[in-house]
């Protein structure tokens, strides 16, 4: 049953992986003979000496995705845990939160930047009237990466119908007999809750970081390619540019393998910062 | 029994007809453009036009609007070695993929053809389009970067519309006299000017100044006059506030701006005018650039390039022969979007009809001895957008023009030699 998946998994995904190794250590610009040049594509995109956009968009994406996972994660699991139960309007605030995942990807990052225009743009509408300042958001290099961070932290659909899941596999014993014991909310919370979701947050992490670290191209290409001044240079804009439009495919790919590896490292880094965490499943 | 021998004889005789013409009813020849609605209506009308002409060869047309998505779509087709027969592309984007044998060389054919002269075209864009003296793609049109005006804004204001001599300072003094504040909220309401704060827009006045922008090896924009003519252009929003801040400039654009009528000097090529022409709530025209020290502009031009993976090569040229005739350029040049690359056209009725906006439609004609190009360097399009950038930086006062032109000549450096 599962051979199709893997047929695609395999021809989808594992084939271009591979090549893209491959183009990694070669010269290649879609029209002339490729040459094997070893690791001097890494060399350029590493120690380049004048031009820093690989660091420059490295630090955008890692920003992005030490901002936008935490607060995609908590903010799933805040409202799950707030929205199990029973109640009037409690579907309707369910599917609220679930509806900004189903939006395509353009036309979100056009509802955002409507939202952020600096002059029409609503939010800065209401935050004048209150007499606050009015940042310039997409047009200032301060405030342009917290945008894309902000429009991550609202697509929480998946994460929050997972961690529900996940709540409503707790058996409401364990809590009754929490209250008979004298356990406040919050011990309930940090005794059983948490660990018995703890597998289901970490799944939900590692799929935030390397769906963020890749997620974000659409919303960065349409919003602000990049602008101003690289502030929004994202890893995955960097490498479309690289290879389809200056058809330097060796750097792009490179590229390509450090950003896997740079996703594998966080993955790593959150696997040993939370021990055990994935290993204590209810049994 | 002999009608059926008969029958089957005729059935026959359609099918090897059919097999061995040009017929490419299967296999079209593929026509890739790019372009805002007026344009794409007129290219359809240019292929519905030619195939009234030439029933046995049908031409695809293949239509992307933004320029930018073509040129990523162009290169992604050429990378997987089924690029479009015949492709638009313009010349500051050619060097790198003609370099790189992407185009067949068109000159042979040109050279045979007796539909169109080497001759017939303006010298410049032809020179622009080719490799080694070798012509590899035939130009579309010569247009320039001009100055749009709003008519009625300026009879508001009481200030003379712009002319041929107008300078730099009658720019300036004209767009601050035209920059107001009308409802006193402390915020613009209505520019001056309108500009993209790119490279080919800062360009002529570089080259007005008395800069070359670059040399064989680099870019040369730490050069005195060079910096003078890029801090003179940085002025208009950083010193007048002439023109939109970053903030102004990223909720509304300045072309936005200037359609919507409230600015009122607009710098830009012929490119504009089709969507111009849709205008009813005020009158506009246009004219040359403000001049510093000399007159000079900067080329825009666009080509129709044979690819050389194409495998219609002879019916494609027919098509480009075609598209290139007195007849096809007509066609496009009605539309507005091109000032004619084929003299004849482009000194014609159907450009310079004073009729059809703008009135005056000479200024394009006037300008071409003073039209430069930008070099033809392989991996030009990447320094044009490192320059981009660092001007941009300085434009909105996020460096100085110095800082900005320095990092913008040490990052390209490397590009000017990488293909060697």
């Amino acid at each position: 049953m599962l051979t199709p998946y893997l047929l695609g998994a395999a021809l989808l995904v594992g084939v271009p992986a591979l090549l893209s190794l491959v183009l990694a250590f070669i010269r290649y610009d879609g029209i002339s003979a490729p040459l094997w040049v070893g690791w001097f594509n890494f060399r350029i995109v590493l120690a380049n000496p004048v031009d820093l956009l690989f660091p420059i968009s490295l630090y955008n994406t890692l920003y992005f995705i030490i901002l936008a996972v935490p607060i995609r994660v908590l903010s799933a699991l805040a409202l799950a845990l707030w929205l199990n139960r029973r109640g009037r309007g409690v579907g309707l605030y369910r599917a609220a939160v679930y509806l900004p995942t189903i939006i395509p990807d353009a036309a979100y990052a056009l509802i955002w930047m409507w939202i952020f225009n600096p002059l029409y743009g609503p939010l800065n509408l209401i935050l004048t009237a209150l007499g606050l300042p009015a940042p310039g958001w997409l047009a200032d290099a301060e405030f342009a990466k917290l945008v894309f961070v902000v429009m991550a932290a609202f697509q929480i659909g998946e994460g929050f119908v997972v961690l529900l899941a996940g709540l409503q596999n707790i058996p409401p014993e364990y809590y009754a007999a929490a209250a008979v014991d004298g356990g406040s909310t919050w011990q309930q919370f940090r005794y059983i809750t948490l660990p018995l979701l703890a597998p289901w947050l970490l799944l939900l992490t590692l799929r935030d970081i390397i769906l963020s670290s890749q997620n974000i191209f659409t919303a960065n290409f349409i919003m602000t390619n990049g602008d101003p001044y690289y502030s929004t240079l994202f890893l995955p804009l960097l490498i479309y540019e690289e290879a389809f439009d200056r058809m330097h495919f060796g750097p792009g790919s490179a590229m390509t393998v450090l950003l896997g590896i740079v996703t594998a490292a966080l993955i790593g880094f959150a696997l040993s910062s939370v021990g055990n965490w994935g290993e204590t499943d209810a049994d | 029994m002999r009608n059926r021998l008969i029958n089957f004889g005729l059935l026959m005789i359609v099918l090897l007809t059919s097999a061995c013409g040009r017929g490419n009813t299967t296999e079209p020849v593929t026509f890739m453009v790019f372009g805002e609605p007026a344009e794409l209506k007129a290219y359809q009308d240019l292929v519905d036009a030619f195939q009234k002409l030439s029933t046995d060869i049908a031409i695809e047309l293949i239509h992307i609007p933004s320029q930018g998505d073509y040129r990523k779509r162009l290169t992604a087709d050429l990378v997987g070695g089924a690029p479009a027969d015949v492709v638009l592309i313009n010349y500051r984007n050619f060097s790198g993929l003609a370099l790189k044998n992407a185009f067949e060389p068109l000159g042979p054919y040109l050279e045979k053809s007796s539909e169109i002269k080497y001759e017939d075209f303006y010298a410049l864009p032809m020179r622009a389009f080719s490799i080694n003296d070798q012509v590899v793609c035939i130009p579309q049109n010569i247009s320039s970067l001009v100055t749009y005006y709003n008519r009625d804004l300026f009879d508001v204001a009481g200030i003379p519309y712009p002319n041929d001599s107008w300078t730099w300072d009658d720019f300036i003094s004209a767009a601050q006299a035209l920059t107001l504040d009308t409802n006193q909220d402390g915020s613009i309401d209505q520019f001056g000017a309108g500009v993209e704060p790119d490279f080919i827009r800062v360009a002529p006045f570089i080259w007005q100044n008395g800069g070359k922008l670059s040399s064989e090896r680099t870019l040369t924009l730490t050069d005195p006059l060079e910096l003078e003519a890029v801090q003179w252009f940085v002025d208009w929003q950083v010193k007048y506030h002439i023109v939109p801040g970053a903030v102004e400039e990223k909720a509304e654009s300045s072309e936005s701006r200037f359609m919507n009528g409230r600015t009122a000097i607009y710098f830009n090529s012929r490119r504009l005018v089709p969507t111009l022409r849709e205008i009813t709530a005020f009158d506009w025209d246009v004219a040359p650039l403000p001049v510093g020290g000399s007159e000079f502009t900067i080329l825009h031009s666009d080509a129709y390039c044979l690819t050389a993976a194409s495998q219609h090569k002879e019916a494609a040229w027919t098509f480009i022969e075609f598209v290139n005739s007195v007849a096809g350029q007509t066609i496009i040049a009605q539309t507005g979007r091109t000032v004619p690359s084929l003299i004849q056209v482009a000194e014609s009725d159907v450009f310079l009809d004073p009729k059809a906006k703008p009135e005056h439609s000479r200024v394009f004609i006037d300008v071409i001895p003073y039209i430069l190009r930008l070099p033809q360097q392989a991996n030009w399009s990447d320094i044009e957008e490192i320059c981009n950038e660092e001007l941009q930086r300085a434009f909105y006062g996020n460096a100085t023009v110095t800082e900005a032109m320095q990092s913008a000549v040490s990052r390209a450096l490397p590009l000017f030699t990488e293909n060697e």
